[in-house]
């Protein structure tokens, strides 16, 4: 069993500060885990601001390259990649879908750039092709798409867009960073749902970043909680988030609101003192 | 194109304005193509002429049509700027696109340079090459050096905004796209800087108009090739207002305060059209 | 439930329109944000407004604060507060009259809100700056009413010595409820106030609003897409599609037994933990405000579309007692 994804004690710092104070900000500290390559998964790393979740994401990405510790695709670290062959197996998503595509240009440019950088097309008919297969695939068609710009479409659409345009280059791998905080309630569920089938489907492992711990609990497989930079919890995502062990865990697990939670306020319903000093608050 | 043409047209009075002045002005230079009178011949007309039928705007001490004589050389100072702006434009683009987007020590290297050149005091250089070169001092010669020297202040706005754009999303998209370097800056980043490169470009000819003319005025330039700054010269050593021949002088000042505001009232309209967030202060508020 | 809310209304809003008007360089549009909206808040209650982006909410209480600016314009109806029973709506009020309700009767709290504080003073200086003229008294006098203020809301009144950056935008969120009770105004406009802050800080800013309603008697609209935080804080809720009401009533009889059908999607489509059964997302997009749909706004994604919805604009009627809704399928035969 091969793994396609290997963190081994990832860290990530960052100095801050001007000539005569510098401020050392540990972002990421000694993250581990892995993802192998026959059991596609959606992996999922929850975590609130601050916790270094996108730092982690962006060191996925070879955006950033860690401060210590390695990061290994199919065997080989990051870093070690060419650019182009890294982006072939690994494409983001990102949190935004407004910001996704430059509002000055059209939406098929994307695509089809990413089908002739790295889906192999030989030419516009190719790449058109490749572009309206991945469109079908997140519930679209290049018909719809074709000539139009961003702010024709809707959150919903866009980053379904987005999806696509990362499905052209037949990744092994996508890291979705936050990718449904930003799309309306009666769209989001469209999305996650397709996550799934990427992954049922496609055989696509999939690293989702949240704060939502609704639909983690909902589409993910396995999942990590951080705080701080640190992994505090881990394991199956359903038992994790069912029967949370650690504190911090148990914190954020009591605070997340539901329609269920009808009255948590009201009167006579006691509430739990929820900040624990040094929080983040 | 067109239809912001005509939109602006319709409905901006700083545009109308500004495209009449500075029509007027391309006419003038164009009309130098059919002067009777060779540009550098004097005395071919009786001089000291007040401005008449025969001579529209007067003739001058040298026995020239200042008429005929101001078309040449506003064709000549016109040409002048739009060459200094253009060259200009070309490096100061190069230079802020590159380090804004690339960081680093390249970024540090490009603008320590560009500090450099900001802080060059203007006039010195221009005296000091003009005493070195002299008689090899030629207006694209000229033209070169000031483009040389007036790219930094824009180089560090188009930075700025290319530093901004670098931490947008889309600038991601477009490399996990398969985007090359160049091809994000020249694609991607450049429509938005564009705003800033038009308006910069009617600053910066007003400005290298303006030292053209003050140059000429000192007798630094090239002064047998007629431009506005070289006729003002001659005025002075002919010490026209002093004798009298007002037209000499105040109309070449004229045509040259006419270019100046209409590129400005141009440039400031324009851009106004182009900047959405300038679009909506104007209609009074935000959302 | 709500026995202790009073039945005089704070904020009556009837048949409510705003548009956004643009005529520049020949384009002429209005959109409709805000298309003939009616409800009424209660005193001693939390309103809350569901939606998502592009329902109008937020347009909807800027017009009824009275935050009018081109091109937004009020061009309908009426938003009449108790405390203000002149005037039809704070946007055509005076601008004097509007000066002495603001902070003293009507507070608004911002989305971003915690970026309200001026970073370069500290947060005495703010609360000074906004709340001194509305409570009189000498400086000292002053000083002394807002660490008492702090105090009754569970803040740390050391918290008026620091400059915004050292808090956490938790902590800003909760100086800048503070700040907008402190004249202890009857109506607080709350938009969005804890959307952009960690689940854990939102939970004990949420508690920290609920305990000053509850301790002034005031009453709350309170704004957010959030359907979780509806459920946990307000007393009633209304939801909003595409500019207009389509469900009005007690929040836990919505969330028992929600009627219209998007109101049904929104709360069935969130999953919850502990429960895996598959959920759905609604087809369609949000409509373009511009050239709406005619008939009911919400016809072309309906499951119970019928042949009426696309012609007639449906009618908020009280289908149970203190439970409103605009649906043919619901309410057979009412047209607006």
């Amino acid at each position: 069993m091969s793994a396609l994804l290997e963190l081994d004690r990832v860290s990530k710092n960052f100095s801050r500060g001007g000539l005569f104070s510098t401020q050392r900000v540990e972002a990421v500290k000694e993250v581990s885990f892995a993802l192998q390559t026959d059991k596609p998964e959606i992996f999922t790393v929850i975590g609130e601001s601050g916790s270094g979740k996108s730092t982690l994401a962006r060191m996925v990405l070879g955006i950033h390259a860690p401060s210590s510790g390695s990061i290994r695709l199919a065997g080989r670290d990051v870093a070690a990649y060419e650019r182009q062959a890294f982006m072939a197996e690994v494409q983001p998503i990102f949190q935004n879908p407004f910001e996704a595509f430059n509002p000055l240009k059209q939406l098929d440019r994307y695509l089809f750039m990413t089908a002739e950088r790295f889906g192999g097309a030989s030419g516009k008919a190719a790449a058109q092709g490749q572009a309206d297969e991945a469109l079908r695939q997140v519930g679209l068609s290049l018909a719809e798409i074709a000539g139009r710009f961003p702010h024709e479409l809707s959150g919903g659409q866009l980053q379904r867009v987005a999806i696509a345009r990362a499905l052209v280059a037949k990744p092994r791998l996508i890291v979705a960073d936050e990718p449904v905080s930003m799309v309306d309630a009666s769209l989001r569920m469209s999305i996650v749902n397709l996550f799934g089938r990427l992954r049922n489907d496609l055989g696509l492992s999939i690293i989702y970043i949240t704060h939502d711990l609704a639909t983690a609990y909902y589409i993910s497989d396995r999942l990590i909680i951080m705080r701080k930079g640190v992994v505090v919890e881990e394991g199956p995502a359903r038992a994790v988030l069912s029967a949370p062990m650690h504190p911090y865990s148990r914190q954020l697990r009591d605070a997340v609101l539901t329609p269920d939670s009808a009255g948590a306020f009201r009167a006579g319903h006691s509430l739990k003192a929820v900040a624990e000093p040094g929080a983040s608050s | 194109m067109l239809t912001i043409l005509r939109d602006l047209l319709r409905y901006n009075i700083e545009f109308r304005i500004g495209l009449v002045l500075v029509s007027i002005v391309l006419v003038m230079a164009a009309l130098s193509l059919v002067a009777p009178y060779p540009p550098g011949d004097v005395y071919l007309v009786p001089p000291d002429l007040p401005p008449s039928s025969a001579h529209w705007l007067g003739t001058t001490s040298r026995g020239q049509d200042v008429f005929w004589q101001l078309t040449f050389a506003i064709r000549n100072t016109l040409s002048f700027g739009i060459m200094v702006a253009l060259l200009s434009r070309v490096i100061a683009l190069v230079v802020g696109l590159l380090a804004g987007y690339s960081g680093g020590w390249i970024d540090r290297v490009l603008m320590s340079i560009n500090d450099t050149f900001i802080i060059i005091p203007l006039f010195p250089i221009l005296i000091l090459f003009y005493f070195v070169l002299r008689d090899t001092m030629s207006t694209p010669l000229l033209a070169t050096i000031m483009a040389c020297l007036g790219w930094a202040y824009d180089a560090r706005l188009i930075r700025s905004v290319a530093l901004s754009l670098k931490t947008r999303e889309f600038t991601q998209t477009s490399i996990f796209s398969g985007m090359k370097t160049h091809e994000i800056l020249a694609r991607e980043h450049l429509p938005y800087v564009m705003p800033i490169v038009f308006s910069t470009t009617m600053n910066n000819m007003n400005w290298s108009i303006g030292i053209e003319v003050t140059l000429a005025v000192l007798g630094f330039t090239d002064i047998n090739t007629p431009t506005i700054g070289g006729m003002i010269y001659w005025a002075n050593q002919h010490t026209a207002l002093v004798a009298g021949i007002w037209w000499w002088i105040a109309f070449p000042v004229g045509l040259v305060v006419m270019t100046f505001v209409g590129l400005f009232l141009l440039a400031v309209s324009m851009n106004e059209y182009i900047d959405p967030r300038s679009r909506l202060a104007r209609m009074g508020g935000s959302r | 439930m709500s026995g202790a809310a009073d039945q005089a209304p704070v904020l009556e809003v009837d048949g409510l329109q705003a548009h956004f008007r643009t005529r520049y360089f020949g384009v002429n549009r209005e959109v409709r944000a805000v298309d003939g909206v009616s409800f009424t808040v209660r005193r001693n209650e939390i309103y809350g407004l569901a939606g998502e982006s592009s329902s109008g909410k937020t347009t909807l209480v800027k017009t009824i604060a009275g935050l009018l600016k081109p091109p937004l314009e009020m061009v309908g109806g009426s938003a009449r507060f108790s405390f203000l029973p002149e005037w039809d709506a704070v946007g055509r009020a005076p601008p004097e009259v509007v000066r002495g309700i603001r902070w003293r009767h009507l507070s608004y709290i911002m989305q971003g809100s915690m970026n309200v504080l001026n970073p370069l003073r500290r947060i005495r200086y703010s609360f000074r700056d906004f709340a001194w003229r509305h409570l009189g008294g000498s400086k000292s006098e002053f000083d002394a009413r807002a660490e008492a203020h702090l105090e009754r809301v569970k803040l740390d009144p050391s918290v008026l010595d620091a400059y915004p950056h050292e808090l956490s935008g938790g902590m800003r969120q909760r100086v800048t409820i503070a700040l907008a009770t402190i004249c202890k105004p009857e109506f607080i406009i709350a938009d969005e106030p804890t959307t952009a802050l960690d689940v854990i800080v939102q939970k004990d800013v949420l508690a920290m609003l609920r305990s000053i309603q509850r301790e002034m008697g005031s009453s709350v609209l309170f704004i957010t897409h959030d359907m979780g935080v509806h459920a946990a804080l307000t007393d009633r809720l209304g939801i909003m599609y595409a500019g207009r009401l389509v469900e009005d009533g007690e929040t836990a009889e919505i969330f028992a037994q929600p009627l219209h059908p998007y109101t049904r999607h929104l709360i069935a489509s969130l999953p919850r933990i502990g429960d895996t059964e598959q959920r759905e997302g609604l087809e369609g997009t949000p409509p373009n405000l511009a050239e709406p749909p005619p008939g009911c706004r919400f016809h072309p994604r309906c499951p119970l579309a019928m042949p009426i919805c696309a012609t007639t604009v449906p009618a908020m009627v009280a289908t149970m007692p203190g439970h409103r809704v605009a649906c043919h399928a619901v309410n057979p035969g009412m047209a607006a």
